[in-house]
């Protein structure tokens, strides 16, 4: 046995105190590991939060949905039905990817990596559930191969996808975030999955699911769709949190350039995503347009742009009063659904004289 | 280059033509005053917006269905809409029930019967006094529902045809139906579709589905005894659970007597794997009967405190975790004797044992359960002993994560009911609502029909009275109600179809009915008092007084005419004692209690149990009130159920609002953004805020006082949900201690709100920020304006 080689005369290590100082940029390359002193205490509180929102696939009862499709639906929707799985069973897989290859390289904050950590949980419990709504709905193991070659093979999908793919693979092939051109290259990356896909698709797809839910149909979909929402809506949240915190640390990379670019995709989404709905209600649908579902999309795409503090593009107002339902607390009627309002984490200690 | 010019437009917004089915519409929407009476609603617009969205061949009734939805699209900018929309749904469902041939209610009953739903006494009744009830309809009847309650009454209390699946009776036929069923002679039946009618009272749902059908079984809750500890009684329950859901009741199971996990099984020598498995075999069950296609089974079960399985009980509920220990679609409560409150005060140790070593404990309550606890406790039959606080702290975190493992309270039910009195009989549990509390044995299923009056419905305008402050309650209205309905829940008793032989048995012996109420919020907000006030709880107290008394009343009426119920002898009240009377407390001076004694001395009552509030999920909808005694829990809304969603907004809210010119667009966002508070809203008024808090934003306190004041004339008990937001165990422990001391004997639901919403899709993003107080802060605003540190 070899002896190992002598060390090198280390340099004098930092103090905590140096490196307290010296707290890396979230976007600048690294593996940082402080948490404390905690630098985002945000993000943090974004994780928690996260983690109380748990849910489980087996909660999610499907048991109407089947005689929904059969025997309350008509050809034109049971093809919305049908299209809308097949965009599910790849979708959130897709975003899943980004944030393997994207994400969670790039943002050099440990509480933003555990809070991408759960994200990624959270997109696999999707993958999940649109996996058990397709094996459930679609009997047919042909079809069912069909549904995840829609990715491929039906272009108003297809389309989609690729829009992703196209954003993420710039992405992929920049190792480390040097200089601001990496840097701008990332941060459309991020828009582009946390406005775009998860702001503009996901939205877009949820909005037939509760269309179909406003008329009482299919809600095992339903169920699980909320909750998908609930959480969708808090990676949008987290994503736009990063941007504000960049923007914060870096204003000088939100110029003219990365503005035009935005909106450049995000119109590019609205298209595509106007595409899909053409797609979907090609059999005309009661009660749901095309022209519906574009003025919805502008209308998110303007918030989206809103958010990141930029001008509005399109003005449209919401025409799908039924979303407007989902702003609003549910009261469920226990007899019929479980109440899809609980939360995990109970703290505190027995004191029978406690105020209350 | 914009998108929009890209996009052609669908078939379906394109047509040119009109269908020729609109001029039918726009004439029908004259000839049925659609919009009489509706001054907010825009009926033009309503026409434009639907056209655009209906597909071509759209049919009739695809364009009523359409313009219904699109009208309730609108009820937040203007609550009117809901009654527009539920007198077109109201055209549509009489059309329907036309094509069927159904104009008359003799024409409905008559075609039920043929197509063998209606039972042959429905239909003598019906034909022998034809041309009464035809002249008793209300044609005004439809137009006092809003939307959510019609669509209710159409998705799913209207029979339909077995095969077209379409309506056989409009809804004043349905209501027509279930009165004449339940009366005794044309007059009582033409008394009691007022009161539906006009929504003064609405019986339960089984009764609803199920009267003057080839099936009658009419009552609400089914109370089983725990299975013995053997494999066989236990697969009987199943079927027991099984026959009962299937028509419509609800069901609350005990457990106590099954043996724990560990124990020995004598003739296998091997080790028991405790009530878990069991409770999964029963969670597969009722999941997979359907209650006649309208809603699903649903069972809750109950386990004592001093039961070995009870931290694995508690945790059946998680949705994390061992799966197989698993039951999401059971519910669950707790049955605790006194002896565990006090030594969680006192911060003892809590003995579990093994109910196969302790077999006696079930049937004891009170003193003598303590006496043989400490026995058992002593002769080291204890499986495990831990302090009794850890096991009361899982009880919380359990009600924290899951709204479920009810608190009620075992003593406390023993020691208040009136078919206690003499030794054997034993309350071993609560139903699937905790507000039924009757004694069961494995000879005896506790069985109970409800019904409930609604409050905002009895008040009369004080001379020359028109605006809010001149409103009285109707305390000869209230009492000429509660007279009616318990005559007709009693019916219910004679009437009904009992699935099971031991719940015939019960009911024959007992006769018990819960009477209860519901819109308790619309009264006090059209008297416009606080909840939380002083005046609001004497008030609750004095309608609980009025409705116990009156039943009593109406039950001791009923025994001079009929005879005591059976078991009368042996009730408390045979003894003399009244339920006020085993809570130690006076009853008011409103009304002739003295004279109510005597009679029921000399006369007995026909009842053994009277008064139980219900949770009344869904005929508060169809009613369109608050539900039971309960605060509103947003002023703005959700609901969901089988018929789609639908948003309700406070309308009392709105009312003021509107006097003081403050409602606008602003002030609709505002109050989504809110999520219904108005709490974070400066421009309503302080005095209007306090009004308009809603369940989350009350303390609690102030509803267990309420319930507490109301309990002496509750003679079962109260389905009494908690909110708490965000819950800990700190609040919880002294919230739940405190409802024990006060003396209520049930509770239900803890509700809590989600840890997080979903990003407002219509609420614009500017104004989305400011706002989330947190509970803390609020609570502190509310509760202590004095005493606040933070804010001083």
């Amino acid at each position: 046995m070899t002896a190992a080689p002598a060390p090198a005369p280390a340099p004098p290590l930092p103090s905590t105190a140096d490196v307290i100082a010296r707290p890396p940029r979230l976007l600048d390359p690294g593996t940082c590991l402080t948490l404390r002193p905690m630098a985002y205490p945000d993000f943090y509180a974004q994780y928690r939060q996260a983690i109380r929102n748990t849910w489980t696939v087996e909660e999610v009862d499907f048991s109407t949905d089947l005689r929904d499709l059969a025997e309350r639906m008509g050809p034109a929707e049971r093809h919305l039905i049908q299209r809308l799985v097949a965009f599910f069973a790849t979708g959130d897989s897709i975003v899943a990817n980004n944030l393997v290859l994207s994400l969670y390289r790039h943002l050099n904050a440990p509480e933003a990596r555990m809070y991408l950590s759960r994200q990624l949980y959270e997109e696999a419990l999707h993958v999940q559930f649109y996996l058990t709504l397709l094996d459930t709905y679609v009997p047919d193991p042909d079809q069912r191969h069909a549904a995840f070659a829609a990715v491929e093979t039906i272009p108003s999908i297809r389309r989609k996808a690729e829009f992703c793919l196209r954003w993420q693979d710039t992405v992929a092939a920049i190792p480390r975030l040097d200089g601001p051109a990496h840097r701008r290259q990332f941060l459309l990356n991020l828009i582009c999955f946390a406005a775009c896909t998860e702001g503009l698709f996901f939205y877009g797809a949820f909005a037939y699911v509760y269309f179909l839910r406003s008329r009482g149909l299919l809600h095992g979909l339903a169920a699980g769709t909320n909750w998908v929402f609930r959480d969708e809506s808090a990676h949008m949240a987290f994503a736009f949190s990063v941007i504000d915190v960049v923007r914060d640390q870096e204003p000088e990379l939100f110029d003219a350039e990365l503005e035009a670019a935005v909106v450049e995709m995000i119109e590019e989404a609205v298209a595509c995503e106007v595409a899909f709905a053409e797609d979907l209600l090609g059999l005309g649908v009661a009660g749901l347009t095309v022209a519906d579902l574009r003025a919805y999309l502008e209308y998110c795409a303007d918030q989206r742009l809103q958010r990141l503090g930029m001008a509005t593009r399109y003005g449209s107002t919401n025409p799908l009063s039924f979303m407007e339902l989902q702003d609003i607390p549910e009261l469920a009627n226990f007899f019929e659904r479980r109440v899809s309002a609980y939360q995990h984490g109970v703290s505190g200690t027995i004191d029978l004289d406690a105020d209350f | 280059m914009t998108v929009t010019a890209t996009i052609p437009l669908t078939p379906a917004s394109s047509s040119p033509e009109p269908s020729p089915l609109w001029a039918e519409v726009q004439a029908d929407a004259r000839a049925e005053g659609w919009t009489a009476g509706l001054d907010g609603v825009e009926l033009e617009r309503l026409f434009a917006q639907t056209r655009e969205r209906a597909p071509a061949d759209a049919d009739r009734e695809t364009l009523d269905e359409l313009l219904a939805r699109t009208a309730v699209g609108w009820i937040v900018e203007e609550p009117d809409y809901s009654k527009l929309a539920a007198r077109i749904l109201a055209g549509a469902i009489a059309r329907e029930a036309a094509s069927q041939g159904v104009t008359s209610f003799l024409n409905s009953v008559e075609t039920l019967h043929r197509l063998g739903l209606g039972n042959a006494r429905a239909l003598n009744f019906a034909r022998a006094h034809a041309a009464t009830l035809e002249a008793a309809l209300d044609r005004e009847g439809d137009r006092r529902f809003e939307y959510f309650g019609l669509r209710t009454v159409f998705d799913r209390y209207l029979m339909r045809h077995p095969k077209t699946r379409r309506v056989l009776e409009t809804p004043q036929h349905f209501f027509m139906r279930v009165a004449a069923a339940l009366a005794v002679d044309p007059d009582e039946a033409v008394a009691l579709y007022g009161l539906f009618s006009r929504l003064d009272y609405l019986p339960s749902s089984p009764t609803l589905f199920n009267a003057g059908t080839h099936r009658e079984q009419l009552s609400s809750c089914f109370l089983l005894d725990s299975p013995a500890d053997h494999l066989v009684d236990i697969y009987e329950r199943y079927t027991d659970v099984a026959k009962l859901s299937k028509f419509s009741g609800g069901i609350g199971l005990a457990y106590h007597r099954v043996r724990s996990r560990g124990s020995l099984i004598g003739d296998t020598n091997g080790h028991s794997n405790g009530i878990v498995p069991w409770l999964k075999t029963l969670d597969a069950s009722v999941a997979a009967v359907n209650q006649g296609g309208r809603r699903k089974g649903a069972c809750c079960v109950y386990l004592e405190t001093w039961h070995a399985d009870l931290p694995e009980f508690l945790e059946l509920r998680d949705n994390t975790g061992n799966e197989y220990a698993r039951a999401h679609n059971l519910n669950l409560a707790n049955w605790i004797p006194d002896e565990f409150m006090r030594r969680v005060a006192a911060d003892e140790g809590w003995s579990l044992f093994d109910p196969k070593t302790v077999r006696h404990f079930p049937d004891l309550y009170g003193e003598a359960f303590t006496r043989a606890y400490v026995e058992a406790e002593r002769a080291g039959l204890a499986v495990a002993t831990l302090p009794a606080r850890e096991l009361y702290a899982r009880m919380m975190r359990t009600l924290a994560q899951t709204g479920n493992g009810w608190m009620c309270f075992k003593d406390r039910c023993n020691s208040t009911c009136n078919q206690t009195a003499r030794p054997g009989r034993t309350v071993h549990l609560s139903n699937l609502c905790t507000e039924i509390v009757e004694v069961t044995s494995p000879e005896e299923t506790a069985v109970c029909n409800l019904g409930s009056i609604n409050l905002g419905h009895h008040l009369r305008p004080i001379d020359g009275g028109g605006t809010q402050a001149d409103w009285e309650v109707d305390w000869a209205k209230l009492g000429r109600s509660v007279t009616l309905a318990v005559r007709a829940l009693d019916r219910v008793i004679d009437l009904n179809f009992y699935p099971l032989e031991t719940a015939a048995k019960s009911n024959a012996r007992w006769r018990p009915v819960g009477l209860g109420t519901m819109g308790l919020h619309d009264l006090l907000l059209r008297l416009g008092l606080d909840f939380d006030s002083p005046a609001a709880r004497e008030l609750a107290r004095r309608v609980a007084e009025h409705v116990y008394f009156h039943a009593l009343r109406t039950s001791c009426d009923l025994a001079r005419q009929h005879g005591p119920h059976p078991a009368f002898p042996e009730t408390r009240a045979a003894d003399g004692q009244l339920q006020f009377d085993l809570w130690g407390v006076e009853p008011g001076e409103d009304l002739p209690w003295d004279t109510l004694r005597r009679d029921v001395a000399s006369h007995g009552l026909r009842n053994s149990l009277l008064v139980a509030v219900a949770p009344t999920a869904t005929i508060a909808s169809i009613a369109g009130c608050y539900e039971c005694i309960e605060p509103a829990v947003s002023n703005l809304v959700k609901r969901e159920t089988l018929s789609g969603e639908f948003i309700q907004v406070n309308r009392y809210l709105i009312d003021e609002l509107r006097r003081l010119g403050l409602w606008d667009e602003a002030m609709r966002a505002a109050l989504k953004r809110d999520n219904g508070s108005v709490q974070g809203i400066a421009r309503v008024p302080e005095a209007l805020r306090r009004r308009f808090r809603t369940a989350w934003e009350l303390p609690m306190r102030a509803l267990i006082d309420m319930a507490a004041a109301r309990g002496p004339f509750i003679d079962q008990s109260q389905s009494l949900n908690l909110f708490v937001e965000s819950p800990d165990l700190t609040r919880l422990s002294a919230m739940y201690f405190y409802a024990w001391k006060a003396g209520l004997k049930t509770t239900y639901y803890l509700r809590s709100r989600p840890a997080s919403g979903i990003a407002k899709a219509t609420v614009d993003p500017a104004n989305a920020k400011p706002k989330q107080r947190s509970a803390e802060a609020l609570a502190c605003s509310l509760e202590n304006p004095e005493a606040c540190e933070a804010c001083q």
